[in-house]
């Protein structure tokens, strides 16, 4: 028993600094960090829930895939999505049109070369930013900027960013704004914020072809809660792709706006997204 | 004074404080270190770095004065220009990079603020190795956590020995005319080689040696007793009571907000106060400790010298 005293010592720090780090970190997971829990201990049993999967599927996957969020996570964690999105889950009908527009879904997964699932019937295909010509044409359409999100949950805002956040929600009122044929949603939201000196960071993530926004007037993703980051929306419907590859129409109206919880709480999350 | 201080560094290097009690040795470098990595209030960056390139310095005279400076200067820029390349937070926007991203005036502060941390804890760690010898660390470590403090203190000495038998085994080898600057460049490389591979089986070797050699010394056995100089005199507790004071107001003033700094989204810092104005004043107490003993010392022996 003497022998193993520091054996026996050592195993009990290491298992208090691993609950606590374990309870610590519970705390912080967003506005519904019930929700996140059960999502969690779904992921844990998924092997056995493959078979029933399609009662289950919003609830429990709507977490790890919604448009710009799926951006922040690793290769990893879509290659362990596969087999759940197999093309059997998305309707026929999605991938028919896709294809005839121009996507180019692979069978093995289900989604394009750049990670994108069909699009649902009636909404515009992404266009490679690479592949399309900018003309002189001006054309117009509507953008704004919000986070009236955040004013909800404004517990969970990083205490640095309060005075941040306008009384409002308003960064950039919905106007109307000129862009040039052939640009994307993300080359007008770069040229308005720098035109209008408001703060913009972004990344390009080659896997999705595309920008993704980190942060709009320094209010940035993670900054409301684990689950918090920027989303856009046009004409009313969230594009299941990045924001270089929404290829702009004239008169589209273009919204970007802060979601605390992967969308859900503005309406654009994957289950609501596809009809569900 | 200074004039004292920079004749004595010339003449034999001050260290004054390598004389206290390794316990006194220990808990500053803990106290000053630690600090030194957490704190980013620009006014503590400013006293770590001052005080601890001035330590360095008295501790190992003009030569240490010039490579802080060659590694000092370059790590400042660099970080300063590497900061603002992947971070774009902040109010101030100066300008525009290529790729459309900001360049913010905050992002370099920052990276500014993280190279003078780099460079202070670089700095304090070379006073470290200086006062803090293996035998104090062996003797601070070695009853508690026997194996680890040897691999560590034993670690922190491989450098140094393996470039002096290098050294002395390269030489060797010049004899024979196998050197490394001998031949063409594949008989140099081949020459090469076997100095490694000597080198290897020399540390292999060594460090078995040394295994045995404790091990049958009795090292780390309950019964054992080990022989130290080390007394912990009054001297010793003036100075831990000193080190102690100051290290734990430090810790309270900066754990209740004294040393609030934020660089993001803008940049904002307390309101000047007495109480925050007496944390950096601790904390520079603290970090002046032994320079402060330095200059006591110099001062007390100049005033015995002038009697006689």
């Amino acid at each position: 028993m003497k022998k193993h005293k520091k054996k026996i010592i050592a195993g009990v720090i290491i298992a208090a600094i691993l609950s606590f780090a374990f309870l610590w970190c519970d705390n912080a997971a967003g506005p519904h960090s019930r929700d996140a829990k059960n999502s969690e201990s779904t992921k844990v049993t998924k092997t056995e829930e493959l078979s029933k999967i399609p009662e289950n599927f919003p609830s429990a996957e709507s977490f790890q895939k919604t448009d710009e969020q799926t951006e922040t996570e690793g290769n990893a964690d879509l290659a362990e999505d596969i087999p759940l999105y197999s093309p059997s889950q998305t309707p026929s009908k999605d991938v028919s049109y896709s294809e005839q527009n121009g996507m180019d879904i692979k069978d093995d997964t289900g989604k394009d070369e750049y990670q994108t699932e069909p699009v649902s019937e009636g909404n515009p295909v992404p266009i490679e930013p690479e592949n399309t010509v900018i003309s002189d044409k001006e054309l117009t359409c509507t953008m704004s900027v919000r986070c009236d999100t955040i004013l909800e949950n404004i517990a969970w805002l990083d205490k640095e960013k309060t005075e941040l956040v306008p009384k409002d929600g308003v960064i950039y009122g919905e106007q109307t704004v000129t862009f040039y044929e052939g640009e994307s949603v993300f080359n007008l939201l770069v040229r308005e914020m720098k035109r209008n000196k408001i703060h913009l960071e972004f990344e390009n993530t080659p896997i999705y072809n595309s920008a993704y926004i980190e942060g709009i007037g320094n209010l940035y993703e993670f900054d409301c809660g684990e689950l918090s980051g920027w989303m856009y929306r046009v004409n009313g419907w969230f594009p299941n792709y990045g924001c270089s590859r929404y290829q702009l129409k004239a008169g589209d109206k273009v919204e970007w706006v802060y979601t605390c919880d992967l969308g859900r709480d503005i309406g654009g999350d994957y289950s609501s997204r596809n009809g569900k | 004074m200074e004039e004292i201080i920079l004749r004595e560094t010339e003449s034999d290097k001050m260290n004054e404080f390598k004389t206290y009690h390794p316990i006194v040795n220990f808990v500053y470098f803990v106290f000053v270190i630690g600090f030194s990595c957490v704190f980013m209030h620009p006014v503590s960056l400013t006293i770590s770095l001052l005080s601890g390139f001035t330590y360095s310095v008295m501790l190992k005279g003009r030569k240490a004065l010039k490579t802080n400076l060659i590694y000092m200067i370059p790590t400042l820029i660099f970080a300063s220009f590497i900061n603002p390349a992947f971070n774009h937070e902040g109010v101030t926007i100066i300008e525009y990079l290529p790729s459309g991203n900001p360049l913010t005036l905050e992002s370099v502060v920052y990276g500014l603020a993280a190279a003078m941390m780099i460079v202070s804890v670089i700095c304090w760690f070379s006073c470290y190795t200086e006062i803090m010898t293996s035998d104090k660390f062996i003797y601070l470590f070695g009853r508690i956590i026997p194996s680890l403090s040897l691999i560590i203190s034993m670690t922190l000495r491989f450098v140094p020995r393996f470039s002096a038998q290098l050294k002395v085994v390269a030489n060797a080898q010049r004899c024979m005319g196998r050197d490394v600057s001998n031949g063409s460049i594949i008989k140099r490389a081949k020459h090469g080689l076997s100095i490694l591979s000597i080198m290897t089986t020399w540390a292999l070797e060594n460090a078995i040696d040394t295994a045995d050699s404790m091990k049958s010394r009795g090292y780390g056995h309950p019964g054992r007793t080990a022989f130290s100089i080390f007394n912990f005199d009054k001297r010793d507790r003036k100075a831990f009571l000193y080190i102690m004071v100051f290290g734990i107001y430090t810790l309270i003033g900066s754990l209740s907000g004294g040393m609030y700094f934020r660089y993001f989204p803008s940049i904002r810092a307390n309101d000047v106060s007495v109480f925050g104005l007496s944390v950096f004043v601790a904390y520079g107490a603290l970090c002046m400790c032994p320079i402060l003993i330095e200059i006591w010392e110099v001062r007390k022996w100049k005033a015995i010298e002038s009697k006689i």
